[in-house]
């Protein structure tokens, strides 16, 4: 185990927009098979730390290593940029995003979304890819949705089908921002088994999420963010049941 | 009076183009245009109020001429248009006899014919689509507080469809301006005209039509100005509430 | 049969480069309308402003005038400038501009105009998570612009693009001004010729009702084409 690189290290991160600090300085290291849970009150900084891993946003400071690899920098007159853009293609291709609000291409059917990043930025060959993709949408229970346009298909369904997207890249780790929360209620619970089945089989996820049942259940470590700091971390036993933060002990307090 | 001629001429005798000759068909030019423009828009204007409610009637009869005007008024060039009318009008045999002749010998009027025609058309499709997107809940409340259809129409549905109706139809304002450029094709001294006067006596084509281009850039932002500021006032109340 | 006096076969030649004219000018159109909007979105303010000017100026003057300006200014700075050739370098050549060139580039640079306000509305149009799924996946900036912003744009594009292909279609028959046989002119001339106006404009103007109404058939079926996936459900 010590030999295989570690798929995810952050260290130091900062990050502002104009004059507001949204990051102060948050590291996070996520061994193979880990699943950390992103927690906190809206604003808190923990969606834009997530971005950040992506670089969807681009960290001020701070030290980015995906398996292993660590991301150049340089300094530009607009700030921070990274120094090598394939370089940052690559890494996100081994980094799978889910979004909150699914973001599934909607001029595409649901298999030509999967299939889209593999053939096209993995290189792997249409058929390939396609029977890959097949199988993942039966593991989501979307066998019979493969030909729907998004826009046809439920939240849950959708959400559901951008795991199969993510699923077929394959990826070292899976980011996922958000993923139940722009869903009704009802269609909630089928998205949660689909990550629950995933953090069993032992997939490397970083969750940002309102889900503490989720989180208590399923995470290897939860960390509490509060005005882009770390203010409590540790395994879930530990942060959600005894927690030692005043204000974590109000977050987590039953709402009326 | 000499000395001003004077001043002006010194002022003017770096060129052998801008005299006072050649602006003086500048300035007839725009008077020209300007009256073109003015009264086929009018014309246009009156012609297409009525013709837009008939648009939308149930009767067929009366409807399909109408929309199969506007079909090929909006759907040929407005040059073609002219000629059709200007040729028409020339070619009609022992026409040159009648007292008609005396109107219509000078082109300004086969081409106010064409313009209005033209622009009528298009404010009649522009008026049609504005009545047709009035909110059904006026319409609505106007029935139930017993208003004849005359009344609805006058007092309810046009008043809020002519607001609605403005910023295309400032566009079409600007649209017929640029249009009777092809005025002086059939050889009206309208600013264009007085353009190619220029450049054919001096063989000077920058001179010439840049001055006129910013002539028509100026009126172009007068005209966008002005339905600003009609917007401004009379579409105020369907803005948000500032806070 | 309608006589036309032996003007058939040159009214067909008129209506082929009115058509010729048209699509070419129309490429050049798209072309300077992709290049405006990208000018106009761009954090380089020189671009920008560029842009701009470009756009306020075009859609401020009439296109009979651009014309004039471009085609006989366009010869007197190609004389200018063969003439300093020949001063300088003692090359003697001459360059004679073409109507029909000089008919497209007019034509192109003021629809250029009008397209770049389309593409810049359609390309903000495109919602930003589309783009952001393709950034994350992996995608280079081509490959989000090849298969994600393109085709989602072109549904928010081809209405505008429909609307300005109508009214530069309708515009190249300005070009008879300047000396271009298109079919306009064919038909002026034979007008004039033949003394029956009526004829040949009403033939010319069913000529250009013909073609707007293939066109628009066109667009309806391009547009079904690139709404696949944002019809309402059910």
């Amino acid at each position: 185990m010590a030999d295989t690189p570690i798929p995810l290290e952050v260290r130091d991160i900062t990050k502002r927009f104009g004059n507001t600090e949204v990051l102060k300085g948050l590291s996070l290291q996520a061994q193979k098979g880990d699943v950390i849970t992103l927690i906190g009150a809206s604003g808190s900084g923990k969606s834009t730390f997530l971005r950040c891993m992506n670089l969807l946003e681009q960290p001020d400071q701070g030290e980015l290593i995906v398996h292993g690899e660590s991301i150049r920098f340089k300094e530009t007159k607009k700030g921070r940029e990274p120094a090598d853009w394939k370089q940052v293609v690559n890494m996100r291709a081994k980094l799978a995003m889910v979004f909150q609000s699914f973001n599934l291409w909607a001029h595409m059917t649901l298999l030509e979304n999967i299939i889209e990043a593999p053939v096209h930025v993995l290189g792997k060959s249409k058929q390939e890819a396609t029977e890959h993709a097949r199988q993942l949408l039966e593991r989501v229970g979307l066998g019979d949705r493969a030909d729907y346009y998004p826009a046809q298909m439920s939240g849950g369904q959708q959400q559901r089908g951008a795991i199969a997207r993510a699923l077929a890249m394959d990826p070292e780790v899976m980011l996922f921002d958000e993923p139940t929360s722009a869903l009704d209620p009802e269609l909630v619970g089928d998205v949660l088994k689909v990550m629950r089945d995933l953090a069993e089989e032992g997939r490397t996820m970083i969750v940002v999420t309102h889900e503490m049942a989720f989180a208590r259940d399923v995470s290897t470590q939860v960390i509490y963010l509060h005005q882009g700091q770390v203010e409590e971390a540790g395994a879930p036993d530990q942060v959600l049941g005894n927690p030692s933060s005043e204000r974590l002990k109000q977050f987590l307090a039953p709402k009326h | 009076m000499e000395s001003l001629t004077n001043w002006l001429d010194n002022l003017l005798a770096d060129n052998s183009i801008f005299t006072l000759q050649t602006l003086s068909y500048y300035g007839d030019g725009l008077v020209t245009t300007v009256q073109l423009v003015f009264l086929s828009l009018i014309i246009g204007l009156v012609l297409a109020i009525p013709l837009a409610l008939a648009r939308g009637s149930k009767r067929a009869w009366i409807r399909l001429p109408i929309f199969f005007y506007c079909y090929v008024f909006r759907g040929t060039p407005l040059l073609v248009q002219l000629y059709l009318i200007y040729y028409g009008v020339v070619f009609v045999e022992g026409i040159q006899d009648t007292w008609l002749w005396v109107i219509l010998e000078k082109p300004f009027v086969p081409a106010l014919i064409a313009f209005t025609l033209n622009t009528c058309a298009y404010t009649t499709e522009i008026f049609r689509g504005a009545i047709k997107s009035t909110p059904r809940g006026e319409i609505e409340a106007a029935r139930a507080y017993g208003m004849s259809w005359a009344l609805m129409l006058r007092r309810i549905v046009l008043p809020s469809a002519f607001r609605r109706a403005l910023p295309a139809y400032g566009n079409e304002v600007i649209f017929m301006l640029h249009a009777s450029a092809i005025a002086s094709v059939v050889t009206i001294m309208d600013l264009t005209g007085a353009a190619r006067f220029v450049y054919a006596r001096f063989y000077a084509p920058f001179d010439a039509f840049l001055f006129v281009a910013a002539i028509y850039l100026c009126l172009t932002f007068g005209i966008i100005y002005l339905f600003r500021y009609l917007e401004k006032r009379l579409l105020a109340h369907l803005k948000p509430a500032s806070g | 049969m309608i006589d036309l006096h032996g003007y058939g076969p040159r009214l067909l030649e008129g209506a082929l480069v009115t058509i010729e004219l048209a699509v070419l000018s129309l490429i050049l159109a798209v072309l300077l309308g992709l290049a405006t909007a990208s000018a106009k979105m761009s954090r380089n303010w020189v671009l920008h402003r560029l842009g701009t000017v470009y756009t306020t100026v075009i859609r401020g003057v009439p296109d009979l005038v651009l014309m004039m300006l471009l085609f006989f200014g366009g010869q007197i700075g190609i004389n200018m400038f063969t003439d300093w050739l020949y001063y300088q370098f003692d090359i003697d050549i001459f360059i004679n501009v073409n109507e029909f060139v000089a008919g497209v580039c007019t034509i192109g640079l003021i629809f250029g105009a009008y397209m770049g306000e389309t593409f810049r509305g359609a390309f903000l149009a495109v919602e930003s998570g589309q783009i952001e799924a393709g950034r994350a996946y992996g995608m280079s900036h081509a490959l989000v612009f090849r298969r994600i912003r393109f085709p989602q744009m072109m549904r928010h594009a081809l209405p505008g693009l429909s609307n300005n292909w109508m009214v530069l279609l309708k515009t190249t028959a300005l070009v008879s001004v300047i000396g271009l046989s298109d079919m306009v002119r064919v038909a002026a001339e034979a007008s004039k010729a033949t003394r029956e106006p009526f004829t040949f404009m009403i033939i010319v103007a069913a000529i250009y009702l013909l073609i707007a109404s293939v066109s628009e058939w066109g667009f309806a079926r391009l547009q079904k084409r690139y709404d696949v996936g944002f019809e309402e459900v059910n």
